[in-house]
């Protein structure tokens, strides 16, 4: 952001309204750096407070769970799940499966948006096509994911490629039905604005349209990490060697409940570094919104 | 590169403009719409002529159908019957050459000002370089020197509705549009960028439509004023407004021995109690 304050120009007209500004500036710059300071100040208590919280859980349940074998097999505790941690990241395990479910849901994350994204934005075109498919889209959606799973071992093998699939399925509508939403959701008057300049109806999309819809779409990129990954560890349920969904599976079929634990701690730990992925690309190609 | 200074000249090398033609001509345009199966006739029958270099304000009760009008004549809209004419001709598609602007400044907010000013140069091809110093000289002469790369959500209202005129005037439109422009502003910087408007206008010789709501603003500004009936909508009344003064200052229109009387007349024109 430019921060010098502009001069303010003899005759200009807004001339009164620009020197304002600049005067002000001082003491803006001030009362910016405190408020800056109480809000640093706020989020280290939201985060303080998260950290507490979290430590009196995993206390609890160490608690319950120390002197009482039964409720240590059922429960796991955390002191195992740590335990498992250690062991799984000693053997290699932990970081091969971590990989192994963090490639299949990224790639199902970017296939499945990249085509979701791309029609939904490109329906906005025809109202016409749209109307026509509404019905078969709203069919598609409510298929849940697990039911199709059988069917894609069988079309692609128990492989990569049938988790990507899986996980590419559980993302593309929503991101289909996000992003429409979005291109249709853009203000008649701004379409309006710019027929009167000359635009095309592709400059419009493409000035107008496409950006508009930028936040729904990082709306749905954010709601469909989570989808990825479900669709990626139901795929490792069905058939797998390798993977978190494998490690899950297996660990709870032999009933060491811990491990199940352990790897699910990683399966969230992904979760969390994906995410954080999604919302730093988000800032970065929408600076606009780090103002207002 | 293409100076700000004479662009009436600039604009109008395309256009037909033959002496005489006045820029826009509405004779006996009507439209009508239809609500929950009714046909509500919102302009009945209206004609109206804007000449060249002039301003004219319309003004009407609320809902009498304004914007209607104007979206009209930017060809947003298709009228039932009538005929519209630009330049002396028949309206096919949009016109050429008119600059539209609304209450809501509509810019981008992911675009600076700057770029904000440049969109419709964009459109039509004008090359980058241009198309930025162009911006730069508008923005300067709406006194928005050193904004060029603000970000919307950082600017004030008026600061705004300054942005969305120098995204207007920079496409060097032969007739401006304009449907209540300065209704969200506060009264100073209402005067301000009026008094702003006026003088880039009419140093250009452009021609002004504009609606609005504001009595007073329109007999201050305006060379003439057509007050609207309800609707159907036609014409109840024309004055023209004689003020003596130098017409860019808002200050000493509204100081000016005829202003208070027009206001009354048109006031009582519009019949403010029936609405
Ligand atoms: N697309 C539409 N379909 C149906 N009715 C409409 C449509 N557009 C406008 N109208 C109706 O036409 C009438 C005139 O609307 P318009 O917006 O032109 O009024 P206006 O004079 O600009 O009002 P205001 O002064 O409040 O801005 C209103 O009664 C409105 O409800
Ligand atoms: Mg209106």
């Amino acid at each position: 952001m430019n921060g010098s304050p502009p001069p303010p120009r003899a005759g200009a007209p807004a001339g009164v309204d620009a020197a304002a500004h600049a005067a002000a500036e001082d003491a803006a710059s001030m009362r910016l750096a405190a408020h800056r300071r109480s809000r640093l100040r706020a989020s280290l208590l939201v985060l303080a407070s998260q950290i507490a919280l979290l430590a009196a859980f995993i206390a609890f349940w160490e608690y319950m769970t120390a002197f009482d074998k039964q409720a240590a097999f059922m429960f796991g505790s955390p002191s195992a799940i740590g335990g498992f941690l250690l062991t799984m990241a000693r053997d290699g395990s932990l970081w091969r499966d971590t990989y192994v479910t963090g490639v299949e849901t990224l790639l199902g994350f970017l296939v499945g948006n990249v085509i979701g994204t791309l029609v939904g934005l490109s329906l906005w075109y025809s109202r016409f096509v749209s109307r026509v498919i509404e019905p078969f889209v709203i069919a598609l959606g409510s298929i849940p994911i697990i039911a199709l799973a059988p069917i894609i071992i069988i079309w692609f093998g128990t492989g990569l490629t049938s988790k990507i699939a899986m996980s590419t399925l559980s993302v593309v509508i929503v991101a289909l039905v996000t992003s429409y939403k979005g291109a249709v959701g853009v203000d008649d008057d701004q379409i309006n604005l710019m027929r009167t300049l000359g635009a095309s109806k592709f400059q419009i999309f493409r000035k107008l349209v496409v950006p508009a819809s930028l936040s729904d779409i990082f709306a749905g990129f954010r709601l469909t990490v989570g989808f990825a990954l479900i669709g990626a560890i139901v795929g490792e349920f069905m058939s797998s060697s390798e993977g978190l969904g494998h490690a899950i599976f297996k660990a709870g079929s032999l009933y060491i409940i811990p491990k199940v634990f352990a790897a699910l701690v990683a399966t969230i730990a992904l979760a969390l570094v994906l995410t954080f992925i999604v919302g730093k690309v988000e800032k970065l190609l929408m600076p606009w919104r780090r103002l207002g | 590169m293409s100076t700000v200074a004479s662009p009436a000249l600039a604009a109008k090398a395309g256009a037909p403009a033959a002496a005489g033609v006045p820029p826009l001509k509405v004779e006996h345009v009507a439209k009508s719409f239809d609500a929950d199966g009714r046909v509500v006739p919102v302009i009945g029958d209206l004609s109206l002529t804007l000449n060249e270099g002039e301003i004219v304000a319309i003004v009407g009760p609320s809902g009498c159908g304004k914007t209607t009008l104007l979206n009209t004549l930017c060809g947003l809209i298709a009228p039932d019957s009538g005929r519209v004419s630009w330049f002396g001709e028949a309206m096919s598609g949009q016109p050429a050459g008119v600059g539209y602007m609304l209450q809501k400044d509509l810019l981008l907010p992911w675009r600076t000002a700057l770029r904000n000013v440049m969109l419709g140069l964009e459109i039509r091809g004008v090359p980058a370089s241009e198309a930025e110093e162009r911006s730069h000289v508008m923005l300067d002469k709406l006194g928005l020197h050193g904004f060029a790369d603000h970000y919307p959500t950082t600017l004030s209202g008026g600061m705004r509705q300054r942005v969305a005129l120098a995204r207007t005037l920079v496409n060097e439109p032969d007739v401006l549009l304009l449907d209540e422009p300065f209704a969200a502003l506060d009264f100073q910087t209402k005067l301000l960028i009026e008094s702003d408007t006026a003088k880039l206008v009419r140093e250009s010789r452009r021609s002004v439509l504009l609606i609005t709501h504001d009595i007073e603003e329109a007999v201050s500004i305006a060379d003439r004023v057509i007050v609207l009936s309800k609707r159907p909508t036609r014409v109840k009344a024309v004055y023209d407004i004689a003020l003596g003064t130098e017409r860019t200052d808002m200050i000493a229109a509204r100081e000016s021995a005829g202003f208070v009387d027009y206001v009354r007349r048109i006031w009582s024109d519009l019949d403010v109690t029936r609405n």
